[in-house]
């Protein structure tokens, strides 16, 4: 079917192009201009046309997102459902997950921290979110199998195996590594844990298991480079922590999760500890133009009542006396460990605000907004469904200035943003939600409205008020099916799971299968994700490897 | 034979047919059991919410021990296979852990990862069976029971109780303890001596690592507590009379909804082997049994359909105990003609065009 989305202000910062246009689409890919009378004519007259927005880090599968709703199940609200998706209306539900992003014009979403002891649960799980295509990076950095292989300095080609083998067999779309080693350390005792510490037992340290697993990424062809969450979480001088791990990457290519959680510097110097923090934005910035090998999410702070979910248990202990309301579960796992805290960022509280301007800080900085992707790391920094009202911030200072004047005044003492003038346009709203991240995940046909791509598109009235604009699409297309009209879902389409595809060393699979018998006393098969477990066909799709 | 209608063996369309007129006329059914494979409960809430009926997992008791205190103070928890790997302490709570196949493993085994690695293991026992079995240090229960038992060691752990006593000695072992695990079964401990027993968990990390391992309910609940967690957003008990998940553990307690009168009808869904519910031949209900089960049979209820018998006759994703999580048990022998799944899905469909039909 030809469809041609017709006189809309196409917006495609990968094509230098921002202007009132069409944009043709034909089988589910964008082709070019066509004589033919289409099939179906979608009027965008008076809209902002944009490719679909891509996720790279928000938690919406796997064992701790289904804890956090086990432990706060007041935090989302369940609405009678008009008819359609049965799910879609039950607050915090999977199907609700689908909905809310459709409607905000994003057509795929990957859950950052899959652990290949329960991966097929966590497949399962992103398999029922609808309208989207989905993804999941495999955690590695504190299993006893990885770490005893480094320990025992088996070689990059070993360590390579296994990670293979783990992406493989969990049917990951990259690699991610969280605190590595911290888990570990926190259950032999240890309460804190910087780059360069060493690990009880394994004597080894963040810096070599994480040096390990960036050779492992690049020699196996991730397209995603390594995504790593740093040491040292949300205390004053986390920047350092930041710092010093970027330059750990000697030049290999590095995706640093939720920076704004990082850039904390030291209020006093003389007091560390207990002198709280100021922004790190700066220096953060700085850094990152030093080293174009790098890239961030930015982890924004929307205010409200929301539940941090992590796999760093170290930083999640350290967190459970902040808990708000005061409940928590902590899960010493199989390899990495799991936090879930309940938190409450108070919009007239110091410490939030804060956090909430140095996230804002951090985009508005960046000459580079394709390597600075929109995220509130869903739901730690707080929901996904504040995006549009991020958008809005960034769109528009006279906005940025009326909230800050509700906020707290240490904004004005310990961070720069209320002198920031940036206002950002479509096409870099573009690069922070569309082609930065697609290029980050290494999706090369999507985040783009060129020839070729992937036919999900998002198309928005131009409204000033960019928090309605961007909340409910005019409509939205997946693989060039409307999917969304006027903010609504029209069409419960079900989209794919991206995995990639990576090839497992013979050898290491019958080494791992010794490992996981006399560890489990169960092997390989019950850590696989079978077709044949998915109560539908066609779940997977397959990305392939770089070359 | 593979259905059965008001004791007469038919065919499995027939009996989908018999099923969607029995829940087309029910006002308030029920749907309970869910002993069965992932892709059969997804079913089940799918049809539940299709008719307005409510849902009651088997192990619901035993959820709901731990859940309750899950949602009022959270835990702290690990593994089978840490505890196995890293504990040089466990303590069982009670009687039940003590069948458990884990308790032998724990017992034969010391902790060969993490800090404690090479140590000796030591078993203890709070109101265990203390019959000598299997080597441990035992420490009976008290009079008001193992919640109140829990409690007093807490208070020893505390400091809120001193003294050279047989509970200050286990708080001190507690303590001392470098990875120290506490198995119990929640369903037999009951919902305040769990809340009791996390925060006594919850004080030893204070001064060292202690995790609490809640042995799992033979029926899946663990597994189907997480698809009904990210179907819903809720733990499993919900209620669809108003097309909108509704939680509510209390009211929608299949047992007694039934026994009030509440429920009109109910669907019964074991593929796995279940205890048969007392009520099943006591309203018009429909089972969906493993084939092969004592349940397979024309008296069970109303309308019985016999499926494929997961990891059997079926393949399907299933809680592994030993593994703590969700795995996939291939069949292990010719595939039954239906699956649970399958069928609660035909009843759906048929549903859906009995309403369309009739507007």
């Amino acid at each position: 079917m030809l469809i041609r989305i017709q006189g809309g202000r196409v917006v495609d910062p990968t094509a230098g192009r921002d202007a009132v246009g069409d944009v043709w689409i034909e089988n589910g890919r964008v082709v070019a201009a066509s004589e033919r009378t289409p099939d179906q004519t979608i009027d965008a007259t008076g809209c902002v046309v944009m490719a679909g927005g891509v996720e790279v880090h928000s938690h919406i599968a796997g064992g701790n997102v289904v804890m956090s709703r086990l432990l706060l199940p007041e935090l989302y609200t369940s609405e009678a459902a008009p008819e359609g998706h049965p799910f879609a209306h039950a607050g915090g539900s999977a199907a609700w997950i689908g909905a809310n992003y459709a409607r905000m014009g994003y057509t795929i979403a990957v859950e950052p921290a899959m652990p290949p002891a329960s991966a097929l649960s966590t497949q399962l799980e992103l398999a029922d979110i609808p309208l989207l295509d989905r993804g999941a990076l495999t955690v590695m950095g504190n299993d006893d199998h990885l770490l005893q292989l480094l320990r025992q300095r088996e070689g990059k080609a070993a360590v390579r195996d296994l990670v293979a083998l783990a992406v493989a067999t969990s049917r990951g779309l990259g690699v991610k590594c969280i605190n590595a080693g911290g888990a570990s350390a926190f259950k032999d005792g240890m309460l804190k844990l910087s780059l360069d510490e060493e690990i009880p037992v394994y004597g080894l340290s963040t810096r070599k298991i994480m040096t390990a697993l960036l050779d492992a990424v690049e020699e196996i062809g991730v397209p995603h480079p390594l995504h790593v969450h740093c040491n040292n979480l949300g205390i004053p001088g986390a920047d350092e922590s930041f710092v010093d791990t970027l330059e750990a990457a000697e030049g290999r290519r590095i995706h640093f999760a939720h920076a704004q959680f990082y850039a904390y510097g030291v209020a006093d110097p003389e007091n560390p500890a207990t002198g709280g923090f100021r922004s790190a934005a700066e220096r953060i910035t700085e850094a990152m133009e030093k080293h174009p090998n790098a890239t961030f999410d930015v982890g924004q702070v929307a205010f409200g009542q929301t539940v941090t979910i992590s796999l760093d248990i170290l930083r999640q202990f350290a967190g459970r006396k902040g808990a708000n309301p005061k409940k928590w579960i902590l899960t010493a796992g199989d390899a990495e460990g799991g936090g879930v805290v309940p938190f409450l960022y108070k919009p007239r509280g110091a410490v939030s605000s804060l956090q909430w301007a140095i996230g804002l800080e951090l985009m508005l900085l960046s000459k580079e907004p394709e390597r600075t992707i929109l995220t509130t790391d869903h739901p730690n920094g707080g929901p996904f469904t504040d995006y549009p009202h991020i958008i809005h911030l960034l769109m528009d200072k006279e906005k940025r200035d009326r909230e800050i004047a509700g906020l707290h005044k240490v904004i004005g003492e310990r961070s720069g943003l209320c002198a920031i003038e940036r206002e950002y346009s479509f096409s870099e709203i573009a690069q922070l939600t569309r082609s930065g991240p697609a290029k980050l995940l290494g999706l090369t046909d999507r985040g783009h409205l060129r020839e070729g791509a992937r036919a999900d598109v998002a198309i928005y009235r131009d409204d000033r008020d960019r928090t309605a604009m961007f909340a409910r699409a005019k409509y939205v297309l997946k693989d060039g099916v409307t999917i969304v009209e006027d903010g609504e879902v029209v069409a419960w389409t079900s989209g794919h799971t991206l995995e990639l595809t990576v090839e497992s060393d013979k050898a290491m699979v019958a080494r791992s299968e010794t490992y996981l018998q006399d560890r489990f006393g169960a092997g390989l098969s019950s850590f696989e994700v079978p077709d044949e477990a998915f109560p539908k066909a066609d779940v997977f799709e397959e990305v392939a490897c770089l070359a | 034979m593979a259905a059965w209608v008001k004791g007469g063996a038919t065919d499995a369309d027939a009996a989908v047919e018999a099923a969607a007129t029995l829940l087309a006329a029910a006002r308030t059914p029920i749907v309970a059991g869910l002993c069965a494979e992932l892709s059969a409960v997804r079913a089940a809430y799918h049809l539940a919410d299709a008719i307005g009926a409510s849902v009651d997992p088997l192990a619901g008791t035993s959820l709901y021990a731990e859940l309750g205190s899950m949602s009022r103070t959270g835990g702290m928890l690990t593994t089978p296979a840490e505890t196995t790997g890293r504990a040089d302490a466990v303590l069982i709570v009670g009687n039940a852990p003590w069948d458990r196949p884990i308790v032998g493993e724990i017992a034969e085994s010391a902790p060969t990862r993490g800090r404690a690695a090479g140590a000796e293991r030591t078993l203890l026992s709070l109101g265990g069976p203390g019959n000598g079995a299997t080597r441990h240090v035992a420490y009976p229960a008290e009079a008001g029971g193992l919640a109140v038992s829990v409690a007093h060691l807490r208070a020893y752990l505390k400091g809120h109780l001193a003294g050279e006593t047989a509970y200050g000695d286990l708080a001190k072992r507690l303590a001392a303890a470098q990875y120290g695990v506490v198995l119990y079964d929640a369903a037999e401990l009951g919902e305040l001596g769990v809340e009791m027993l996390q925060g006594m968990v919850k004080d030893l990390n204070e001064v060292t690592r202690f995790f609490a391992l809640p042995v799992s309910d033979p029926f899946q609940g663990r597994a189907l507590l997480q698809l009904a967690a990210w179907t819903t957003g809720q733990a499993p008990r919900v209620g669809f009379g108003r097309h909108v998940p509704e939680h509510d553990p209390w009211r929608f307690d299949s047992a007694r909804q039934i026994a009030a009168g509440e429920a009109d009808a109910a669907l019964w869904l074991a593929s796995l082997p279940a205890p048969r519910p007392d009520w099943l031949g006591t309203l018009p209900a429909i089972a969906i049994v493993g084939e092969g089960s004592p349940e397979a049979t024309g008296d069970a209820a109303e309308i019985v359909i016999a499926v494929g018998v997961p990891g059997e006759s079926a393949g399907g994703a299933l809680w592994n105990d030993r593994r703590a999580t969700v795995t996939y048990a291939p069949p292990t022998g010719p595939s039954a003609e239906l699956t649970a799944a399958g069928v609660l899905g035909a009843i759906q469909d048929r549903l859906v065009e009995m309403k369309a039909a009739s507007c």
